[in-house]
């Protein structure tokens, strides 16, 4: 085998402030510290937090199983607060999901290179946070086991779905994405699962993997086919992520709520999903590539960079919040105005205020470079954003039905320990679910981030002056 | 029945001039492997373009014009649905879905086109697989293959290490079957 050293330093650029990649290393050293979290031992903090996750998990399961055999009488929700935790969830987690497909589809049609070494993480997240999201909308149908009838098909019932209302409209987008979001994820995963299966030592992983992969062989004559498949997927899952979080917003909009009956709302919702997505990958990403040792290809760049798409939609966010005050007040409407009040100063205050030091306020620190490359205001602010765009979702959604047209019909909500298991258990699933994609799968993708070597290696060698430049 | 040759290039510039060279001689039907796609394979192996766009905006264009029909059969002429006195084919209502279907359709027939189709997959027993060096080809091994008649693939392994290549091998017929 060759005798050039393993890692090689680039000459460095006065115009980044932190590279994509950290060193040069041959393709055989990439390989081996990116397949580490797969193929090395088990580490204890791993298995420690699944069993604490696991813990969490359970007490989902046991929410969900109160809310199949006691009904929906076991939340909180009333009349007129109908939809409260669960939608708020719901929204809540999709919008989650969208700052995976921004990454990987969107980053991708526009070349930006430092989405490489994440994208693969952030699809992950992004089908997880789906199958989390999807869960809600079905059991708050009463009747769970009766969803299909939701698909249009010819039944004995001799009734259709109604097009005309948002919630098939639901149906239908979020199954789209949930689909599209995984055949995306596993198509770009196929390389890297060959990858594994022919660096592992163990038979079983070997047949494993082996299946997973399909048979892929690198084949020049499927590399063709494969990386016009790949970005056609993304040009399609690009309008269909703005498609999704729109046809959420839809939910409320094309209703006649005082607060919900708004056109800014599809911008403004998939804004926030992005806003909130971007700080769960972050939030994500501090902690595992400190523990999977992926700092070399996820470098301070890239957390920069979300940084500042989270500063960026959360001034989108705050401007949607100006709007909806302004055109509240603008409209001349006293009850779409008392209900913008209501929001700030009724009995949700405290959660109205939350919303807006975590969106607004909070995001502003990342103005600063100092803020956007200090790990522990990154993860903080992150975490808050994560916490202040549920707090925007649950004053929309309930506070905005607790006062509606008419005062005697008025009612506040409470949730009962049910709705905060359903909450604090998906957010334990979800970990669950990551913790196993990051033992079991490629979270790094190593085809992309060698090809993004050899570019940059290219690059080193123009840059170095080597005008005929022999290729790497 | 034919023989398959593999050879290992350490030099993406000598392994694409070897099958350009090698496809002008012809009688081998030539491949690169490699563990990430790399740039002038198209052109090397005299590759036709994809078809995986035209076939994807057919699939695209079905999806969405079944999705209307689906929701005009259903809510306009089967069982006309009157809500809030709106026309039962209210068009502007029936976008969401419609788009939705395009893209699913679209989607789900590049995947399992590419896989079943294009790549000819689940396929686990290719003849390459049968040289252990080739594992090399996921992780930082750059390979050339062909597919040559059995009397000419001593010949073939013979002009592929003349061509530069660090190690050969020939899968014996009926290796894999």
């Amino acid at each position: 085998m060759s005798t050039a050293p393993r890692t090689t330093e680039p000459p460095a650029d006065p115009l980044e402030a932190a590279p994509v990649l950290v060193g040069r290393p041959d393709d055989r050293a990439l390989t081996e510290s990116l397949l580490t979290p797969v193929l090395g031992p088990v580490k204890r903090g791993w298995v420690l937090l699944l069993l604490v996750l696991l813990c969490g998990m359970g007490f989902w399961l046991l929410s969900l199983t109160v809310t199949l055999f006691v009904g929906i009488g076991a939340w909180g929700n009333n009349i007129p607060v109908a939809w409260a935790y669960d939608i708020t969830n719901f929204v809540w987690w999709i919008g989650i999901g969208h700052a995976g497909t921004l990454i990987s589809a969107i980053l991708l049609l526009f070349q930006q290179k430092w989405r490489t070494s994440i994208n693969r993480f952030a699809e992950a997240m992004t089908l997880f946070a789906v199958a989390m999201a999807g869960m809600y909308p079905i059991i708050h149908l009463g009747r769970p086991w009766l969803f299909w009838w939701l698909i249009p098909y010819p039944s004995t019932n001799l009734i259709w779905p109604n097009f005309k209302s948002a919630l098939p409209w639901d149906v239908f987008a979020i199954s789209t994405y949930a689909t599209v979001s995984f055949l995306f994820w596993y198509l770009g995963m196929i390389p890297d699962l060959a990858t594994l299966r022919d660096s592992a030592t163990r038979r079983a992983q070997r047949i494993v993997y082996g299946i997973l992969s399909f048979g892929w062989r690198g084949s020049a004559r499927h590399w063709q086919h494969w990386r016009i498949g790949y970005l056609l997927l993304a040009g399609l899952s690009t309008p269909l992520v703005v498609s999704v979080h729109t046809i959420v917003s839809f939910d409320f909009a094309i209703s006649q709520l005082p607060g919900w009956h708004t056109t800014i709302f599809p911008p403004y919702f998939v804004a926030g999903a992005i806003f909130s997505g971007f700080a769960m990958v972050v939030t994500l990403m501090i902690p595992a590539r400190k523990a999977f040792g992926f700092e070399h290809v996820v470098t301070a760049r890239h957390l920069e960079n979300m940084a500042k798409v989270i500063l960026a939609t959360g001034l989108m966010v705050t401007y949607g919040y100006a709007m909806e005050w302004f055109i509240a007040w603008y409209s001349g409407s006293s009850v779409e105005w008392f209900t913008f009040v209501n929001r700030a100063v009724g009995h949700y205050r405290w959660v109205f205020a939350m919303q807006m030091f975590c969106n607004v306020i909070a995001p502003q620190a990342f103005w600063f470079p100092r803020f956007r490359r200090n790990l522990v205001v990154l993860f903080v602010v992150s975490v808050l954003v994560n916490f202040g765009m549920w707090a925007e979702r649950f004053v929309i959604i309930a506070v905005s039905l607790t006062r509606d047209f008419v005062p005697s019909s008025w009612a506040n909500y409470t949730p009962t320990w049910v709705d905060w298991g359903l909450l604090s258990g998906s957010i334990c699933t979800f970990g669950v679910l990551f913790l196993l994609f990051l033992r079991f799968l490629p979270p790094i993708p190593i085809s992309e981030v060698k090809e993004l070597r050899r570019e940059l290696a290219e690059r080193d060698h123009l840059r170095a002056g080597g005008a005929h430049a022999e290729r790497p | 029945m034919s023989t398959f040759v593999l050879g290992e290039f350490a030099e993406e510039r000598a392994l694409l001039d070897a099958a350009r060279t090698l496809r002008e001689a012809g009688g081998a039907t030539l491949d690169v492997h490699s563990p990430y796609p790399l740039h002038g394979t198209d052109e090397a192996l005299g590759l036709r373009p994809s078809t995986v766009p035209l076939v994807a905006l057919i699939a695209g264009v079905t999806g969405a014009v079944s999705g209307y029909l689906l929701q005009w059969y259903t809510v306009a002429f089967d069982w006309p649905l009157n809500v809030g006195n709106r026309p039962p084919h209210s068009a502007p209502a029936f976008i969401p879905v419609t788009f939705e279907l395009g893209v699913l359709f679209a989607s789900a027939t590049i995947f399992v086109g590419l896989l079943a189709w294009w790549f000819g997959f689940p396929r686990v027993h290719h003849p390459a697989f049968e040289v252990e060096a080739f594992r090399s080809a996921s992780i930082d091994g750059l390979w050339l293959s062909g597919e040559v008649a059995p009397e000419r693939a001593e010949a073939f392994a013979a002009e592929l290490g003349r061509l530069g290549a660090r190690q050969v091998y020939v899968v014996p017929e009926g290796a894999t079957r």
